[in-house]
């Protein structure tokens, strides 16, 4: 390397959030997308207690809104919304929308800033399939890939690789299965999320079966749409808009080959272990600081393989964690006698996932934990509250993003 | 819309696997690359291009697709994987074709990962009719069922005979059959058309060969079934199979055209290939002929449906040079009359046939005239020949023209593949060739009589060297082998008209 910079990311302001504002996921067949990204922005100001002209900058983010609602130069769109003429800048997910804020905040740059995330997929019913698999793997695509199959061979390669077989691989299915049901669980007691139900390990099991695969559709996240805010300010400005600012404390991201195939490892995704290990560092925390865990299950695979890559699990032993959990689940993963809250919105999987605005509501779930503002699903931890991460992928893990948000600044 | 720059792209990759080999860290690529990653600007200049093409892999993983997205739904339910060539240096994600997932059926996994596969080339999925046909190899079928893996190695030319002949062949029928009375008739699976029986042919009789394929200055393709009113198949086995030499830019230095004559448009050229080989200042070293044809007809219940009964699908090529002969050329005769016995107007989708003129007016004469032609300038009698080879439209014309022209059962009978593969159009006599190429002993004599509706026959005298048997062994996949395969599966009428369609 060419660079021997000691200390990632010196911090000369740091970044804190003081209002959050979602929509409920879903589908929204009424709404034009403005319409949803409008109302997230609102409840945010208002609980920020803020105007418009107030704002300085806007990063919004949007997987594919101009493919699937023909919607191009969206900073438009929002200036006609907001009547602002800030700097806006749009990117593919939350996080990285996020991520410019933050650096905007560090540096100085500016110091009240609105995040969004946006994105309607329901429109596009018929063909959202093929959206998402030509831009997430394109020769994976061109061989017959869909958006499940490469979670499906992320399992087999799995199973293969640490040699599961016999009440292992019973237990790891089941484990799985459980991912989903305890996700469904957590959204019943989230107003936002898409689907507020119950579900039994036999709807997801039965649903395997009847699909013929590993994986069937009770593992795999819904389309969605929705819309979710933060405003994001300077720890400064934050202490005269709330008394309860939480902070980012550290983020970084990473970045990996776009052909799934041709990545070294098909078990883990590598973005999660260095955007994590990096965003630790930076944040100056130790993971089991951390107590508080909102994942990116696009799958129940990814959701486990996940713990392993982000360092709560040993590689090949999360579903183990998981299975023995949920035997009979507290409300939280036990690993090695430790509590982590996983997914308290319900996830992906049940609270929804509109691709633009998902890290949204992942950041406004931890926002509101830390907060102790969650209510019914607030996470009952043994001690205090105080740190939380946020794990955003764009794609199939060619993008990953972590963020350790805390309540306390160390 | 699959007519935009980016297939161009995608087919220059995905057609023949194209990677690119470090040749200082060994390090492989799925892409044309200018440097490696490991080795960083040293490596400049040191990328070695590579083709997957006639490599084996291993599917590492797979799983079930049976919710395709839009393009890949006519292929039904399908397994999708990843496969691994080089010990895993190198993973491409890939489909499993020539298989077809029954509905009912649960699939372990298990059973099919680890297994190695070759590379087909197949279409990639459905597109408008409008559209370029997208193509891609990234299809595979396991080298323990229907097609083995053959290894294509480059051998060092031998002895140069002084007029070109046969020096390399291949024949390509698939592995689905529909079987109707003492009939079997081959099917292309869905993925499959003319084009990729072409490329298939091609990339057989080139293994057969042994010599480079950038030697082959021309190749000609005859069918009646290009998927294209305007745009060769030609081309795209030139491109897929790298014959002659490959410029930087992706342009191949080779003569590519496509013939049509009905049923002759392959063998009428082969005294073209063999003269553009013999011209001293033709430059082009080896030729190739391909006939292929997905042979079409319309439902068995619409006008000219009567073909239905014996439409089949294949193609056999041929490569015509100089260096290691296994049949000589002794001579040729062709003759034409207009005689529209059989004919498909441009933007119809199946041909129309006169009946019962297709057979004395038509087949008949133009078959014996060219014949007894033949036999009369070599000065030969039917005893002299030891295989007759006649195109075989149905199992009737061929023996009862054999028979006319005083040959026995032993001298027609090898040649006869219309009960196991059905007519293959263009195809037909030039697998019959194939099918007695692959059981003759040397210094035996061929006569090679197609016919074509239109009408003309082309009659060829071949007679064999012993290179034949020498290179023999190169080849696995024989029309024997073809024909009696353990792993032929069988379909349903209503199946069969699906995949003859196909996508």
């Amino acid at each position: 390397m060419l660079s021997d910079r000691e200390g990632y990311g010196i911090m000369r302001n740091l970044p804190a959030m003081v209002a959050a504002g979602r929509t409920r996921f879903g589908e929204h067949y009424e709404k034009e997308p403005e319409k949803l990204i409008e109302e997230a922005w609102l409840r945010a100001s208002v609980e920020a207690k803020i105007e418009r002209k107030d704002i300085e900058a806007c990063y919004l983010s949007d997987y594919f809104l101009p493919i699937t609602n023909k919607l191009g130069l969206e900073e438009g769109f929002l200036s006609e919304l907001t009547e602002l003429h800030v700097p806006m800048e749009v990117t593919r997910s939350f996080s990285s929308a996020l991520s410019n804020a933050c650096n905007a905040i560090v540096a100085g740059r500016q110091d009240v800033v609105l995040v969004g995330g946006i994105e309607k997929m329901t429109d596009r019913w018929d063909k959202i399939r093929d959206d998402l698999m030509l831009l997430e793997d394109p020769w994976s695509f061109y061989a017959g890939c869909t958006p499940e199959a490469n979670h499906e061979l992320m399992l087999r390669g799995y199973i293969k690789k640490y040699g599961l077989k016999g009440e292992n691989l019973e237990r790891l299915n089941t484990a799985l299965a459980q991912v989903s049901v305890k996700n469904h669980l957590h959204a019943t007691k989230n107003e936002y999320a898409q689907y507020q139900r119950k579900i039994t390990l036999e709807n997801v099991l039965n649903a395997r079966k009847e699909a013929r695969k590993p994986l069937g559709l009770y593992d795999f996240a819904p389309v969605s749409d929705g819309a979710a805010t933060i405003i994001l300010t300077s720890e400064k400005t934050a202490k005269k808009l709330t008394d309860r600012p939480v902070y980012v404390l550290g983020y970084s991201s990473a970045t990996d080959f776009l052909t799934f195939p041709a990545r070294d490892d098909l078990t883990h995704f590598i973005v999660t272990k260095m955007a994590m290990k990096n965003a630790l560092k930076m944040a100056g925390v130790s993971l089991w600081d951390l107590q508080l865990a909102e994942l990116y299950d696009q799958s129940t695979v990814m959701e486990m393989v996940s713990l392993e890559d982000m360092g709560f699990c040993e590689p090949g032993k999360a579903w183990s964690s998981i299975y023995e959990s949920c035997q009979d689940y507290q409300g939280y993963y036990e690993i090695d006698g430790k509590q982590l809250f996983v997914n308290m919105n319900g996830g992906l999987k049940a609270d929804g996932n509109p691709l633009g605005a998902t890290g949204g509501a992942q950041t406004f779930e931890i926002f509101r934990q830390l907060r102790g503002e969650a209510g019914e699903r607030q996470a009952k931890s043994d001690g205090e509250l105080k740190h939380g991460c946020v794990l955003e992928l764009e794609g199939f893990g060619t993008k990953g993003y972590a963020y350790i948000l805390g309540s306390d600044k160390s | 819309m699959s007519s935009e720059p980016i297939e161009r792209r995608v087919s220059y990759l995905g057609d023949r696997l194209r990677g690119t080999r470090c040749q200082i860290c060994g390090k492989e690529y799925f892409e044309l690359r200018d440097y490696c990653g490991n080795c960083g600007r040293k490596s400049f200049g040191k990328m070695l291009d590579t083709d997957l093409f006639y490599e084996e892999g291993e599917l590492e993983v797979c799983t079930l697709v049976n919710e395709p997205t839009n393009k890949f739904t006519k292929l039904g339910s399908y397994v999708y994987g990843i496969v691994s060539f080089h010990g895993g240096k190198i993973r491409v994600p890939g489909r499993l074709t020539d298989h077809m997932v029954k509905c009912d059926e649960g699939i372990d996994f298990s059973t099919l990962e680890g297994r190695t596969v070759a590379p087909r080339f197949r279409r990639r999925y459905s597109v408008d009719k409008s559209d370029v046909i997208p193509t891609i190899s990234l299809a595979f079928t396991f080298t323990d069922e229907y097609y083995p893996h053959q290894e294509y190695s480059v051998r060092k030319p031998g002895k140069e005979y002084d007029v070109a002949g046969i020096v390399g062949y291949g024949c390509y029928t698939s592995r689905f059959r529909i079987k109707e009375g003492s009939m079997q008739r081959a099917i292309p699976f869905i993925d499959e058309d003319a084009i990729t029986a072409a490329v298939e042919a091609g990339k057989l009789a080139l293994i057969h060969s042994g010599i480079n394929s950038s030697q082959v200055g021309k190749i000609y393709v005859g069918s009646e079934s290009n998927p294209y009113a305007v745009k060769p198949i030609a081309s795209k086995v030139a491109q897929v199979l790298k014959l002659g030499e490959e410029e930087e830019d992706g342009v191949q230095g080779v003569d590519a055209i496509d013939t049509e004559f009905a049923c002759k448009a392959a063998t009428s050229v082969f005294k073209d290939a063999v003269s553009l080989v013999n011209y001293p200042k033709s430059d082009v070293h080896d030729a190739m002929v391909i006939g292929s044809d997905n042979s079409q007809s319309a439902p068995r219940d619409c006008p000219g449906g009567e073909l239905d009964l014996f439409v089949g699908y294949g193609a056999a090529a041929f490569i015509f040079g100089k260096n290691d002969v296994i049949a000589e050329i002794e001579g040729w005769y062709s003759c034409t009359s207009d005689t529209p016995d059989f004919w498909r107007r441009d933007g119809e989708p199946y041909p129309m046939h006169g009946g019962r003129f297709t057979g004395d007016p038509a087949y008949f004469k133009h078959v014996r005239k060219a014949a007894k032609k033949l036999m009369e300038r070599l000065g030969l009698q039917a005893g002299d020949v030891d295989y007759f080879v006649a195109h075989q439209p149905n199992a009737q014309f061929p023996v009862r023209v054999a028979k006319e022209l005083g040959f026995k059962e032993e001298q027609y009978l090898p040649s006869l593949q219309v009960v196991r593969f059905g007519n293959t159009y263009s195809g037909a006599s030039p697998v019959g060739l194939a099918a007695v190429l692959d059981v003759a002993e040397p210094d035996a004599r061929i006569l090679v009589t197609s016919y074509g509706s239109g009408a003309g026959s082309d009659a060829y005298s071949f007679v064999t060297t012993s290179h034949l048997v020498d290179k023999r062994p190169r080849q696995k996949l024989t029309v024997k082998y073809q024909a009696e395969n353990p792993f032929l599966e069988y379909v349903d009428y209503t199946t069969y008209r699906r995949l003859k369609v196909g996508m």
